[in-house]
């Protein structure tokens, strides 16, 4: 009783970004560690190279970050909608997918969830994409431009405290994205297959199994199960206990 | 009455044949010293005043007097000076070599070698020892032939950032071949007074007027021992009322030497960025002192590993890294390995629960 569908939720200019984005910070994290620890790793050979591959690398995401800023905020002119969570999110939403996560997913229960291309994320990720796309990742950027460039950018390195606060705050917001980049995988293989969540970020499609049957309610759903499905109103399967 | 003339020419002829004589004598001597105390008196009388010499003649007393040569004077190097000096004649001049033999064979042998002469890079009347000079006042002598823009030019080539490596480090740091070396630390200030303007070394009277007349050393060294600890580096670089000013540090050699080369193991970056915290343990903030030289302290060891505040504007990438922010930087990362370690475990215990509802649906 089910049917699968096809959505186009990931267009072009944002997988490039994405790939951009995790193959950079995936080689600017092997070549940090290198520079922070020349003593003990020597992933790319000399010093020298693991300074101008991370250089490179950081360049790149930074170039990354634009194509994703201009491409929300004036090609789609909807970054807000998709990454600042709405009240209904803060008041249940981040709880509901909380007790997926950690309860639900557990007793085989699908996804609260589901993508679409007006609303991609669930709550969760809502909160955590709004910190780490609009805190982590611009100052991370930030205080490595100022580290590439000490001297020419001497000034602003003196007013944000020194190049020690720099390095430090530099460090410590890549070690959370690099936290932030375990989680992500990992819940990137959640899907209904490990790799349907991959999909759409390559492809740009994602299918979408068509449940037509009895509601999650009637079948005796956990308390506090409750799931809201955010499909395009073509696709919305209106139980027929609501026509009523 | 001739007679008597005669008798009473006699000694006069005498005294002018002396007189004569003396003059021979001194003349066979040269000009004479004076033999005042430090051996050069009679010289600066003229050579330290500037009414009565060229420019070029002139020697700033109170740097000459600082330097070994004061010691031993001017004669030691100047031993003959013509008689009719300073009218006439050009004083001998010492090869520095005599004394200096060692450095002179360590120089002999260095791409340095026939390009320039002691003199060129040192002033013996104003000279002073390795521990009195600043990392800056090196790098000047050589930009004094090396400017610094073709430098940095030449440098960037290959060496990342090279405009900071030549303003941060003295030449001899990777052009000689020193084995050990500490961090020099020095008071910098924004020109004209701006906290964020153009950092030039804080001079003498400038950290006098702040120290309130005491000591300059005193602005850091609070408890007078002689000896600087991290606290007292925090409580200086916390303070508002030296918001204009910033400690830089240099890595500076500790022996200097004067075998100029070219060394591969400093091309590849690893002799300073992978050297680790050994050799970083050593500072001294270096003082400036009324007289143009410096004064350096001790400062405790490990102080420039500090987080923040020890030496907020001293970074030496891959060797000062903070032991602490590496144990937070660590727990972060396994805060985030929680998610698919845990879930992950929970997830392959549960896995039966889900292949369930699939065939159910």
């Amino acid at each position: 009783m089910s049917e699968k569908t096809k959505i186009y939720l990931q267009p072009i200019p944002i997988r490039v970004w994405h790939w951009l984005n995790a193959f950079g910070i995936i080689t600017l994290a092997v070549t940090g560690t290198q520079i922070r620890f020349p003593e003990t790793l020597s992933f790319l050979g000399s010093y020298q190279t693991a300074i101008w591959v991370h250089n490179t690398a950081g360049l790149i995401v930074s170039f990354s970050f634009l194509i994703w800023f201009f491409y929300y905020a004036t090609v789609k002119s909807n970054l807000d909608d998709i990454y600042i969570p709405n009240q209904e999110d803060i008041k249940h939403g981040i709880v509901r997918q909380l007790l997926y996560y950690c309860f639900w997913y557990f007793l085989g229960r699908p996804s609260p969830f589901h993508a679409t291309p007006k609303v991609k994320f669930n709550p969760m990720q809502k909160a955590a994409y709004l910190v780490v796309m609009f805190m982590l990742e611009p100052f991370v950027i930030f205080s490595g431009l100022l580290l590439m460039n000490v001297t020419p950018l001497r000034v602003l390195v003196l007013m944000t405290g020194g190049i020690k606060f720099i390095v430090a705050l530099h460090f410590l917001l890549a070690c959370s994205l690099v936290a932030f980049l375990c989680t992500h995988v990992y819940l990137a293989t959640l899907g209904a297959t490990p790799l349907s969540y991959l999909k759409p970020m390559i492809f740009g499609w994602e299918e979408v199994e068509e449940h037509h049957e009895v509601a999650e309610e009637q079948q005796g759903a956990p308390r506090g199960y409750r799931p809201v499905r955010h499909y395009p109103e073509c696709m919305q399967h209106i139980p027929d206990n609501q026509h009523s | 009455m001739n007679r008597h003339t005669n008798q009473n020419r006699i000694p006069l002829f005498l005294m002018a044949l002396l007189i004569l004589a003396s003059a021979a004598v001194c003349r066979a001597e040269g000009f004479s010293f004076g033999g005042t105390e430090g051996k050069s008196g009679t010289c600066l009388s003229c050579h330290a005043n500037p009414a009565a010499v060229s420019e070029k003649m002139l020697i700033d007393p109170t740097r000459y007097t600082r330097t070994t040569h004061a010691k031993i004077g001017c004669p030691s190097c100047h031993d003959s000076v013509p008689a009719a000096h300073p009218q006439g004649g050009v004083p001998a001049r010492a090869e520095c070599a005599e004394c200096h033999s060692e450095i002179a064979q360590q120089y002999g042998s260095s791409i340095h070698a026939g390009k320039t002469r002691c003199a060129g890079c040192h002033n013996p009347h104003k000279v002073k020892s390795p521990a009195e000079i600043s990392g800056q006042e090196i790098n000047t002598m050589c930009s004094s032939c090396h400017d610094v823009l073709k430098m940095t030019a030449t440098h960037g080539q290959w060496l990342p950032q090279a405009d900071l490596h030549i303003r941060m480090l003295p030449c001899i740091t990777c052009h000689t071949g020193a084995k050990s070396y500490y961090i020099s630390m020095y008071i910098v200030k924004g020109q004209n007074g701006s906290r964020f303007g153009k950092q030039e070394m804080a001079s003498y009277d400038e950290l006098k007027s702040l120290a309130g007349g005491a000591e300059i050393v005193a602005l850091v060294d609070k408890n007078h021992d002689n000896y600087i600890s991290i606290q007292e580096l925090r409580n200086f670089n916390n303070d508002p009322a030296h918001k204009n000013l910033h400690l830089q540090g240099m890595m500076t050699p500790e022996t200097v030497t004067h075998n100029f080369e070219i060394l591969d193991n400093r091309r590849n970056c690893s002799f300073c960025h992978t050297s680790g915290s050994t050799v970083m343990q050593t500072s001294y903030l270096t003082f400036p002192g009324r007289d143009g030289t410096y004064q350096r302290v001790a400062v405790e060891k490990g102080a420039i590993f500090d987080a923040l505040y020890g030496t907020p504007d001293f970074y030496l990438m891959g060797s000062t890294k903070n032991q602490n922010l590496n144990r937070i930087g660590l727990a972060i990362i396994c805060g985030g390995l929680i998610m698919p370690v845990g879930h992950g475990f929970l997830r392959f215990l549960t896995r039966k629960n889900r292949e369930k509802k699939e065939h159910e649906s």
